[in-house]
This record gives C-alpha cells, structure tokens and sequence, in this order.
C-alpha cells in the first residue's frame, strides 16, 4: 500500500473544531467551509434519534459512541493507480475492465481519489469527478444540487452530520438527451479502523439523458469500530433514466448509516438496486419521490446478514404525482444470530390517482437465533389507485431440503440451492451480467456452510 | 439386492406401516398396487428417507447395507431413486443447476466407490451438459426445459417427465416409481414408459407403485404385490394385477379378510 493511513492525531468525536480543520486541510472556497459550519449548527439544533421515533423504534444506537471516532482519516498520498488499491477490493466488487465503463471514482478514507472518465463520454459535456473537485470545478451545480433537494440538510440529525462533514464521493452530471450506456463506477473504501468516512454520491441526469451508476462501499474488517456516513442523492430529471446499483460490503466493524433519495421528474425511469453484506450495524433509508407523472421507479434490495450483523431498511415510495408507479422488492436471508428489520411505506398523496403501488418484503430465517422483522404500511389519500404490498418470514423447508438431499445433494449445498433459488427472482431483474455474477458469488460466500 | 423386512413406520405417532416385507432382486420389475392411503407413498417415501416418518421396527438393507442410518442423500448417492408422487416445487433453482447438482453428487460418489483406491473419474460440466441434452431428447423435452425452475409451473406431466429425466440421468440401481402414470395423456404415458423400458436394464430393481393396471400394459412387471392397510397382503405374478382390476379391491379386502 502507498499511501499511510494515521487517524487525525489530536481530534476525537464531532465537533466545530473538526469541521473547520477538515475544511482547512481541504483548501476549500469560503462557501463549502460556510455552509458545512451552517450544517453543523442544524446538526447541533437536532436531537438525537431515540426509540420513540417511529423510524427508530426497533434501532439500538445505545452502543454507539460518536465521541470516540476520529472525525475523518488523514491519509497522505494520492491514489495513482488502480492496482495499488487492488488488493482492497478483493473479493469485493472488482473495479471491472476498463472498456466496460465509463468512469470510474476510487477514493479512500474520504481523501485525494483516484478519477477516469472516458474521453468520448466527456466531450458529450459528462461530469464526473470526484465531489472535492466537484466544487473547485462546477461550483453553481454542486450548490444548486448538494443537499438541497433529494437530502435536504436539516433531513435528520446524521444527514446534518454528514453535510457538515462529508469528505469524498462522486459527482455524476448527464447533459440533456446524453445517453451513456456504460456504468459509471465508484468506490468508497475505507482503511483506517476508528476514523469516520463520510461518501457522498450525487448524480443529477438531465431532462431525456440516460446514465447507469454502480457505487459500492467496503473496507476490511478490523477490531476498533468505525463510522460510515453515506448520503446518494439521485436528480432524475424529465424524461430521463437512471439504473442505480449500491453494493455494501464494510468491515464487520462498521456502524453504517446510509439515506437515499431519488426525485424523479415527468415520464422518468429509475431502476435502482440496494446490496447489503457488510457492516455490523447499518440503518438504510431508501425513498422515491415520484415526482412527476407517469414516473417509474424500481427499487430492489438483496440483504443477508450473518454473525451478529444488525441491517435496519426504509423504503419509501412517496407517490406525489398521478400514474406513476413503483415497483418493490426486498429480500433478505439472516443466518446465525443475525437481525433484521425492514419498514416500508407506500405513500399516495392527494390527487395522485391511477398510482401503481407495489411493495413486497420476502425474509428467509436460517437459524434460530437469527430474526427478521418486517412492517409495512400504507398511507393513501387518493381514492383511484391499486396498492398491493406483502410481508413474509419463513424458514427453508424441509420437504425443499428433502428433494434436493433424494436426488443425492448434501445438506449444506442444498440448503445452498435454496437460498440462492431464494434471491435468484431479484438477480434476473437485473439484466446485467456482472452484476448478477457478483450477487450470486456473494451470496454463496455469505451462505457458506 | 433390496430388501425390506417387518418394516413398521410412523408419521406423528400414528402408524401408517405395519410390518411391510418386500424383497426385490437385480433385474426385476416389481409393482406395487394397492387402494388410496394403504401406505404405498409412506413406504416410497420412508426407503427414501424422508424425515417426518419413524422407523419403529424392521430393517432394509440394500446390498447387504442396513440404509435406515443413512441420510437421505447417502441414500441417492448409493444407487437408490424415488420418482415422487407430487414433485416438490422449489422457486428460483433452475434445473440445469439442480441437475448438474444432482449428477455430479451421484455420479462422483459411484466413480469413488468404483475406483476403490484409485483416481475416481469425474464427470466435466461439458459432459453434463451433452448428457442431459441427449435425455431430454429421449424423453421429448425442448431445451429450455433446463432453464425453468425446478417444477415452478410445470404441468402433471412436465412434472413425471421431470422425474424420468432425473432418473435417466442417476442411473439408480434401485428405482422407484411412485404413481408416476397418474395424471398422464396416453401419449405421455408411453413416453416415460418407453423411458423406464430403456432404463430398466439386469443391474436395476425397479418398483412401480400404479393404482391402475394401465401402466403395466406399458411396463411388464415380473412381480406384482398388494398393499392394503400398511401390509402386504398378497403376492404373484402378473396375473394378479388382471385379477385385481377385474375384482377390485373391496372384493380383494373381504377375502383376505377372511383368511386372515
Ligand atoms: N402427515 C400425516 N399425518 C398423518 N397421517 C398421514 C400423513 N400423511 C399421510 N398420512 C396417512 O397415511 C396413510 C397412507 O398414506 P399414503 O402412504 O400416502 O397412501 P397411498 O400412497 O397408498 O395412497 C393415509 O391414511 C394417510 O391419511
Ligand atoms: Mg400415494
């Protein structure tokens, strides 16, 4: 590894102090440093989430200390090339060929990335760089889009945290009618166990322009625990398209917190897929904004939890514009002494008629000290709409497990079969093999037996 | 080769077989009649291993073996098959995975005993692949067959023919076919009859558990048995099953009743 990774030395826990040194190590304009020290004070005006909040009734957060992380990591060194971050990404989502993409973002610990972007596709007027540079480079667009809309600041205590503190991720920018069929990729690893990473993806698609985007999140495991905050904001404009792909893989010693909004604008499209493998605690938020009318918004997720990992999702689907339609389907597995809770809530505003709802929450339990909860919810005030959503735990069957082990299968590869059989309805909606083949890889990892 | 002796089974504490004795040689064809709920599914089932069955008392030893311990799969990857009655349907497995599963896991552990001490061959993907194209020909599939799931939307007879298709492809010693000519066309039945013909061969047992006598116009059993009330209660040859279907069973029931 080229780079050395020292937590920030005479800085612990949040404070106003870290907000203005990281802004300083930064050299960043006045009107970042501004409006991070502006976040800060919302973040210090919000109380802090408690079991008594609806969305945090069945979230512990009694064992985690903010005061204990470094704020963000110093990492001296830029990445100067990909095969010096390589091994890292073992095993994970690898960085895929070169010619199968149109750019890439690899950033660690927050610092100094590593940034490709295919010439033809820039000369089409693409942005995508990194979010540091990002506000050097096209300041008008980061401050009309930076959490001002998808994610607002004042969203939640840890969103106010993260705008006071984010440190790196992508910015993905698609001119009108440009339309890139390649994945624009983007790594957040993390390194220094104890240091805090904040990521932020932003990605704003023009009216008619079509992008597709794969961000994933990893670090080794280690024994001090670490902080990740995640922020995705996706702008899907009129008429426009976006295929949206997240892959979770921290270390097992992660507390991950991750909010997503997605607004999508008249006759816009946006598939979007939510992986989550790593961390030992993580609380996704996840939500659509159907905006305009006749939007589409496919929102799919694939959780397996093992060891004693917590996995916390919300998804919301908040029909706001009439004929749109949203299409949901989480499925999860827990094995071990590993727990999950998924919340869903399909909201249909006033006046949002003829919306298409449609949610479904499908756990498979593999052990008995593993458990899943699952609550959905719906919230309709139009009265010509169809919404249709499901719920269900169960455990692999045996008559399964029997059929397979007559026909000479040991258990453990039948009980393989099953669960891979289990996800394998999310996998073949996403029509794109690579990803297909790292869910199934993955998930045969997680099965192991 | 197989055989079953004094063999009591239970499902939830009730005792569904009560004291089946049944011996089949290499190379015979076997059937099994016998009215609904006289156990003919439980002893499929229990030879298989199903675990919601307790053995209470008796034995079946194949090739010597006592198989009772033996897990289900032990079982398969000896050389014994069920054709079940009702295929369990198993969402997002296809079959080509699940049967290259299978074949692989069957085959190897035949290859190992074969070789005793010495370099067991085992089958490569691409020899998977040729063989289950040239079974499902046999058997009148189409190819994309091996890309649905297992069983998921399958009609009664996609579902039997998927049983054979299994069977031609483990090659069992020992074969168990468990109503598999209930729900057929005329025209699928003599498919998979034609398929078991072409599989039974002098190294297999084979036992055909059939209500009707339709299929044995297809499959000419050696043997034919009568199961009532979880015994067998009469044995010969294939004249019984004439005899049967001319009679019925309420008819076989008084009699042996009688003698009883
Ligand atoms: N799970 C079960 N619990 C209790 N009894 C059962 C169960 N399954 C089957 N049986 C009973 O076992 C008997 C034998 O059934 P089965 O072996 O399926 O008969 P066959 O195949 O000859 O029609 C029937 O009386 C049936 O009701
Ligand atoms: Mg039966």
């Amino acid at each position: 590894m080229e780079a050395t990774a020292t937590k920030s030395p005479d800085l612990t826990g949040f404070s106003r102090e870290a907000v203005e040194a990281l802004s300083r190590s930064r050299n960043e304009p006045d009107w970042v440093r501004e409006s991070r020290l502006a976040a800060w004070e919302t973040y210090e005006s919000l109380p802090m989430p408690t079991r008594s909040d609806e969305e945090w009734r069945r979230t512990d957060l009694r064992r985690l200390k903010l005061d204990r992380f470094a704020p963000y990591a110093d990492l001296d060194g830029t990445i100067t090339d990909l095969a010096s971050v390589a091994s890292t990404s073992e095993g994970a989502f690898a960085f895929g060929e070169a010619d199968q993409r149109a750019g890439i973002v690899v950033s660690r610990d927050g610092g100094a990335p590593y940034v490709e972007l295919d010439p033809a596709v820039a000369a089409q007027g693409v942005i995508f760089t990194d979010l540091n540079t990002a506000v050097h480079e096209h300041p008008d667009l980061v401050q009309q889009h930076f959490m001002t809309r998808a994610v607002p600041v004042d969203f939640g205590k840890f969103e106010a945290l993260h705008a006071a503190m984010w440190q790196g991720g992508a910015f993905l920018y698609v001119p009108k009618g440009v339309q890139v069929e390649l994945p624009f990729r983007s790594f957040a690893l993390g390194e220094t166990a104890g240091a805090s990473i904040f990521t932020h993806s932003l990605i704003v698609i023009e009216e008619g322009a079509e992008a597709f985007f794969v961000d994933a999140f990893q670090s080794e495991t280690a024994d001090e625990a670490s902080f990740a905050s995640a922020v995705v904001e996706l702008d899907i404009a009129d008429n426009a398209n976006l295929r949206y792909v997240q892959v979770q893989d921290w270390g097992r010693n992660v507390w991950s917190f991750m909010t997503e909004r997605a607004i999508l604008g008249r006759d816009a499209e946006m598939k979007n897929l939510q992986v989550t493998l790593g961390s030992k605690f993580s609380k996704n938020s996840v939500g659509s904004h159907l905006r305009g009318e006749n939007a589409l918004a496919e929102m799919l997720g694939i959780f397996f939890g093992d060891g004693d990992q917590f996995f916390d999702h919300h998804t919301w689907q908040l029909h706001e514009s009439p004929l749109a339609t949203s299409d949901l389907e989480y499925k999860g597995a827990l094995k071990e002494k590993s727990r999950s809770v998924y919340s869903g809530l399909i909201k249909v505003y006033e006046g949002a008629q003829r919306t298409d709802a449609y949610q479904q929450n499908r756990n498979l339990v593999l052990s008995r000290t593993a458990r899943a909860d699952t609550i959905p919810n719906l919230e309709i005030e139009a009265n010509d709409v169809r919404c249709t959503h499901g719920a269900t735990v169960s455990q692999v069957e045996d008559e399964h497990l029997f059929y397979l082990m007559a026909r000479g299968i040991p258990k453990s590869e039948a009980q393989k079969l099953i669960v891979e059989g289990f996800f394998r309805p999310v996998i073949d909606r996403i029509p794109v093999e690579e990803i297909q083949d790292f869910l199934q890889a993955a998930i045969a990892r997680k099965v192991g037996y | 080769m197989f055989e079953i002796t004094n063999l009591h089974a239970s499902i939830e504490d009730t005792e569904i077989l009560k004291g089946v004795d049944l011996t089949i040689h290499k190379g015979e064809i076997h059937a099994l009649m016998g009215p609904n709920g006289s156990g003919k599914s439980t002893l499929a089932n229990v030879i298989a291993g199903h675990p919601a069955y307790e053995v209470t008392e008796g034995t079946i030893l194949f090739n010597g073996e006592d198989i009772l311990e033996m897990e289900p799969d032990e079982r398969a990857q000896l050389g014994i098959f069920l054709a079940f009655q009702y295929p369990t349907v198993i969402p997002g497995v296809s079959m080509a995975n699940f049967l290259r599963m299978a074949v692989t896991n069957v085959r190897n552990a035949r290859a190992e005993r074969e070789a005793g001490d010495g370099e067991a061959k085992k089958m490569t993907p691409r020899e998977f692949r040729k063989l289950m194209r040239e079974k499902m020909q046999v058997l009148h599939m189409d190819e994309s067959f091996a890309t649905r799931y297992l069983n998921e939307g399958f009609s009664g007879g996609e579902k039997k023919r998927a049983e054979i298709l299994q069977m031609a492809l483990l090659e069992p010693t020992m074969a168990i076919l468990d109503e598999t000519d209930s729900g057929l066309d005329i025209d699928a039945l003599r498919v998979v009859s034609e398929g078991v013909n072409a599989l039974a061969n002098d190294e297999m047992g084979v036992l055909l558990i059939t209500h009707y006598q339709r299929l044995l116009n297809h499959i000419k059993p050696h043997f034919v048995h009568i199961m009532m009330d979880g015994r067998v209660v009469q044995s010969g040859g294939p004249e019984l099953a004439h005899e049967l279907e001319a009679k019925g069973y309420e008819k076989l029931r008084a009699e042996v009743a009688a003698t009883a």
